[in-house]
C-alpha cells in the first residue's frame, strides 16, 4: 500500500490550477526524482477569474515560481495594490472613508500608538498616523522606486491583475519552462482505487490519467472532492449574507491616475469593488439577494458609475451576473485528493482572500510534501485542522467590517444581528472597547489576518472606540517613531513615481520583451 | 554648459531631480573635491589625495574613485557602492549661490542644465503639494550649508600645511591583474616623517586649530588605495 508520490494530477485550469501547477513544479522540481505534474483543463469551460486583487504574499509566490516581476506586470495588465479603502461603511455620510494599508503600524505597544494617535487630533485617521502608506496611496504613487530589485518595495504591496491573463502567463511558464504536462480535455469519470483513494481520472479523448496525488481545482463544480468523494459543503451564508455580484470592466483614459488601493464602497445592501488596472477598471456590485433584487442592484451600480465614471455611456453598461455559494468543504484533503481554490471554498471577495488561500494551501502542501502515500494521512488531518481554522478567521475578519457599521438599512441591521455573528468575534469586539486588538487575541501560530489588520478596520470605522484604550498608553513613548513615519511619508511622497509612470518604466526596462504571444 | 538660478517654490514647484547614482547623470568621474571638514567620513571609503592648483598655487583635496578619466569604480549597476558620498558630488545639481552683489547669506542655487534635472515625471520633487520644501530639498540645503562652511574653513588648514610644509609629492604606479599599468602623478600626500618630527608646540598649535585630526584622517585614507586597486582588478575580472 505504501507507495511513493511520483505523479501529481491537477484537474482544472484557472488561477488555482495553474498556480498549483507552477508552484509544485518549481518548488519540487529541484528535488532528486521530482514528481511529474500534469494539468487537465477542459478546453471550453471559461475560467471564472476569482478576484483581481492579491495579498503581498504573491510577490514571494511569483519569485518562487521564477517569473520576473516586470514580465508579470506587463503580461497580466497588473498594477500595484497597497491596501483597501472603505468608503461609506460606518455611516454612509460624506467623508466616511478609511484605509487598511498593507504596511503595518510600527512594532510598539498598541496602547501607546493609540494614545499618540488620539492626541494628534481628531481629524487625523489612524492609518495616516501609524503608516507612511496612507499619504502615498492618496497621491496615487507607486510603492517602489524603478531602480529597486524586483519584488522589493519602499512600502509593502501586492497587485491588482487580470485573472485570465494571469492563468495564461502561468500556463506558458509552467508548460514552457517548468515541464508541466498540459492535457486539454474534459474529465468524464473518476476511477476509485483502494482505501478511498482516486486511482485515475478518465478523460474524453486522452483516456485514463493515473496519479498518486490529485488536486481538485475544478472550481464550484468540485468534480473530485465533492462529486466523487462526496465531502460535504459547509454553508456559511447564515453569517455572510452576500450571495451575488454584478461585474463589469470599464476603459480608463490614457494617462489617468491608477488608484493605489482597492476601493470598496458600501451601499444599502452590500458594497461595490473598484480595482484600477492600467487600461481598465474592474467594478462590481456585491449584494444580498434577500435584501436587493438584481434590478435594484444594477441601479445601485449605475448610480456609482455615473458618479465615478461620468464619461461612460450608460448604454454600454452590461454587467455580468455572478451567483456565488458561501462556505467551504468539511474537509479539504481526503484520501489522496486535495481541493484548492473554489472547490475548497469561497467567501465574498471583501478582503481578497481567494488567491491568498490558494497560495497558503500550496505552501502548506509543498512545505510538507508527502514522500509516500502513508504520510499523506497525517498531513491531510493536519491540513484540515489548519484550514478549518483559517476559514473561520476569514469569516470573523470579514464580519468585523459589517459589525462595526452604524448604517441603518435593513441589510446592515441584519449583518449586525447577533444570530449572524460568530460568538468568538462578538467577545473580541466587546474586549476591543477597552483595549486594542493584539496578538493575544489571535493566538494561532499562523494567523491569516494579523492584529494590525483588525486595528486598521476597528480604528478606521470606530475611532472613538480607542479612547478608553488610549488612557492606558503613553504617547511620549512612541513620539520618536511616529515622527520618523511622518518624515518618511514626506520623503517618499517627494521621491516615488506615480503608479502609471512606475509601470511604464518597468515595461520599458525590459519586462515587455519577454512576453510571448498574447491572450488567445 | 550651465544655467544657475535661485531655487524658488513658485518657479520650481513641479521640478524633479533624478537623485540616483548613474554615469549618465554625471557620476562617471575619477575623483571629486573634498574638504578637511569631511575627511573623517571620506577616509572610511576613499583615498584622499592633495593637488596644487597650477594657477592659484593653492592646495585642495580630492576623494579618489578610479585611475583614469571618467572611471568611477564605486559606480556599479546604477548603484553607489559605498556608504558615503562626498558632499561635492551629493549636492549636485545644487550649488551654493550668492546674491548678485556678491554679499549676503548663501542661497540654494540649482543648475537647470545639469543632467540630473528631470524632464519627465520621474525623480524627486523639491516642493510638496503645499509648496513646502521636501525632505530631499531640506537635506540638500543642509549639505550645501555644510559644504559652504567647510570650504570657508579650509583656507586656514591649507595655510597651516604650507607653513609646516606637511605635504610631499606622490606618484602611484600600479600593475593590474591583466598586466596593464596605471600611473597617478601630480598629487601630494601628508609627509608622515615631517609630521612626526614636529615639536610639541607646533603640534599643539595644529591641534588647537583643529587641523591635526584631518591630517591623520588623510594619512589613514591611503590604506584605501590598495582596496581601490582590488576594486579595479575585480572590475577587470568581471569583464
Amino acid at each position: 500500500m505504501d507507495r511513493p508520490v511520483r505523479r501529481i494530477v491537477i484537474v482544472g485550469g484557472g488561477t488555482a490550477g495553474w498556480l498549483a501547477a507552477a508552484t509544485l513544479a518549481a518548488r519540487l522540481g529541484s528535488r532528486p526524482a521530482p514528481p511529474t505534474v500534469t494539468l487537465i483543463e477542459a478546453p471550453d469551460i471559461p475560467a471564472i477569474g476569482v478576484g483581481e486583487g492579491t495579498w503581498p504574499t504573491f510577490r514571494a509566490t511569483l519569485a518562487d515560481i521564477g517569473i520576473d516581476e516586470a514580465e508579470f506586470l506587463s503580461a497580466c495588465n497588473g498594477s500595484f495594490k497597497q491596501g483597501s479603502r472603505f468608503d461609506g461603511w460606518t455611516s454612509g455620510a460624506a467623508g466616511d472613508s478609511y484605509l487598511h494599508p498593507f504596511t503595518p503600524p510600527p512594532s510598539a505597544d498598541p496602547r501607546d500608538l493609540v494614545a499618540a494617535w488620539r492626541a494628534a487630533g481628531a481629524d487625523r485617521p489612524f492609518a495616516s498616523v501609524v503608516s507612511a502608506q496612507a499619504e502615498i496611496c492618496a497621491q496615487h504613487l507607486a510603492p517602489r522606486h524603478a531602480a529597486m530589485q524586483p519584488y522589493a518595495g519602499a512600502l509593502n504591496y501586492a497587485y491588482h491583475l487580470d485573472a485570465g491573463m494571469l492563468a495564461a502567463l502561468l500556463r506558458r511558464h509552467a508548460c514552457g519552462r517548468l515541464g508541466v504536462t498540459h492535457i486539454a480535455d474534459q474529465v468524464v469519470g473518476v476511477e476509485a482505487g483502494g482505501n478511498g483513494d482516486i486511482a485515475a481520472v478518465v478523460t474524453r479523448g486522452h483516456g485514463r490519467v493515473e496519479g498518486d496525488l490529485f488536486l481538485d481545482c475544478s472550481g464550484h463544480a468540485a468534480l473530485l472532492i465533492g462529486g466523487h468523494l462526496g465531502v460535504p459543503w459547509i454553508n456559511r451564508s447564515d453569517l455572510m449574507l452576500n450571495d451575488r455580484a454584478l461585474a463589469l470592466q470599464i476603459p480608463v483614459a490614457p494617462g489617468s491616475p491608477i488608484a493605489s488601493q482597492t476601493i470598496g464602497t458600501a451601499h444599502e445592501a452590500g458594497w461595490i469593488w473598484d480595482i484600477g488596472l492600467p487600461t481598465r477598471r474592474g467594478v462590481g456590485c456585491v449584494y444580498a439577494s434577500r435584501f436587493l433584487d438584481d434590478e435594484a442592484a444594477e441601479a445601485v451600480l449605475r448610480a456609482y458609475l455615473a458618479r465615478t465614471a461620468p464619461e461612460l455611456d450608460p448604454g454600454a453598461i452590461a454587467p455580468r451576473r455572478l451567483v456565488f455559494p458561501t462556505g467551504h468543504r468539511a474537509e479539504f484533503w481526503r484520501a489522496n485528493c486535495l481541493a484548492v481554490g473554489l472547490s475548497a471554498g469561497f467567501i465574498e471577495p471583501l478582503e481578497a482572500s481567494a488567491i491568498v488561500t490558494i497560495e497558503l494551501s500550496l505552501r502548506a502542501l509543498v512545505d510538507n510534501f508527502p514522500a509516500s502515500r502513508s504520510a499523506m494521512t497525517l498531513h491531510a488531518a493536519r491540513f484540515n485542522r489548519q484550514f478549518a481554522a483559517r476559514w473561520d478567521r476569514i469569516v470573523d475578519f470579514l464580519k468585523l467590517h459589517y459589525l462595526l457599521s452604524r448604517r441603518d438599512e435593513p441589510y446592515w441591521r441584519a449583518q449586525r444581528d447577533p444570530a449572524t455573528v460568530p460568538p468568538g468575534l462578538a467577545e473580541l469586539v466587546a474586549l476591543w472597547r477597552d483595549q486594542p486588538p493584539s496578538a493575544y487575541d489571535l493566538p494561532l501560530a499562523d494567523e491569516i489576518f494579523p492584529a494590525a489588520s483588525y486595528q486598521y478596520v476597528l480604528y478606521g470605522m470606530r475611532p472613538e472606540w480607542a479612547d478608553r484604550a488610549a488612557l492606558q498608553g503613553d504617547p511620549e513613548r512612541v513620539a520618536p517613531i511616529l515622527s520618523q513615519i511622518r518624515q518618511r511619508a514626506r520623503a517618499l511622497a517627494a521621491a516615488l513615481p506615480s503608479n502609471r509612470l512606475s509601470l511604464h518604466m518597468l515595461a520599458a526596462d525590459g519586462g515587455g520583451g519577454h512576453v510571448e504571444g498574447g491572450r488567445g | 554648459m550651465s544655467r544657475h538660478v535661485v531655487v524658488d517654490s513658485a518657479a520650481h514647484r513641479a521640478l524633479r531631480v533624478r537623485a540616483e547614482a548613474s554615469a549618465e547623470l554625471g557620476d562617471a568621474v575619477m575623483a571629486c573635491f573634498t574638504m578637511p571638514a569631511e575627511f573623517r567620513r571620506v577616509q572610511n571609503e576613499f583615498p584622499i589625495l592633495f593637488r596644487r592648483d597650477l594657477e592659484s598655487g593653492r592646495f585642495s583635496a580630492l576623494a579618489l574613485f578610479g585611475f583614469e578619466d571618467g572611471e568611477n569604480l564605486f559606480l556599479t549597476d546604477r548603484r553607489w557602492a559605498a556608504r558615503y558620498r562626498p558632499l561635492a558630488l551629493a549636492v549636485q545639481p545644487f550649488l551654493v549661490g550668492r546674491p548678485a552683489d556678491g554679499e549676503g547669506p548663501a542661497q540654494v542655487h540649482i543648475d537647470l542644465d545639469h543632467p540630473r534635472i528631470s524632464n519627465g515625471e520621474d525623480g524627486v520633487r523639491l516642493f510638496d503639494q503645499d509648496g513646502g520644501p521636501t525632505p530631499y530639498l531640506e537635506a540638500a540645503t543642509g549639505q550645501l550649508g555644510e559644504l559652504d562652511e567647510g570650504h570657508r574653513g579650509s583656507a586656514d588648514f591649507y595655510a597651516a600645511i604650507e607653513r609646516f610644509e606637511l605635504l610631499e609629492p606622490f606618484t602611484l604606479d600600479v600593475q593590474l591583474d591583466d598586466g596593464a599599468r596605471r600611473y597617478l602623478a601630480g598629487f601630494h600626500i601628508v609627509d608622515e616623517a615631517k609630521l612626526r618630527a614636529l615639536d610639541p608646540g607646533s603640534l599643539g598649535a595644529l591641534h588647537g586649530a583643529g587641523h591635526l585630526m584631518p591630517l591623520f584622517m588623510a594619512m589613514a585614507s591611503l590604506s584605501n588605495l590598495a582596496r581601490l586597486v582590488e576594486r579595479k582588478n575585480r572590475a577587470i575580472r568581471g569583464g
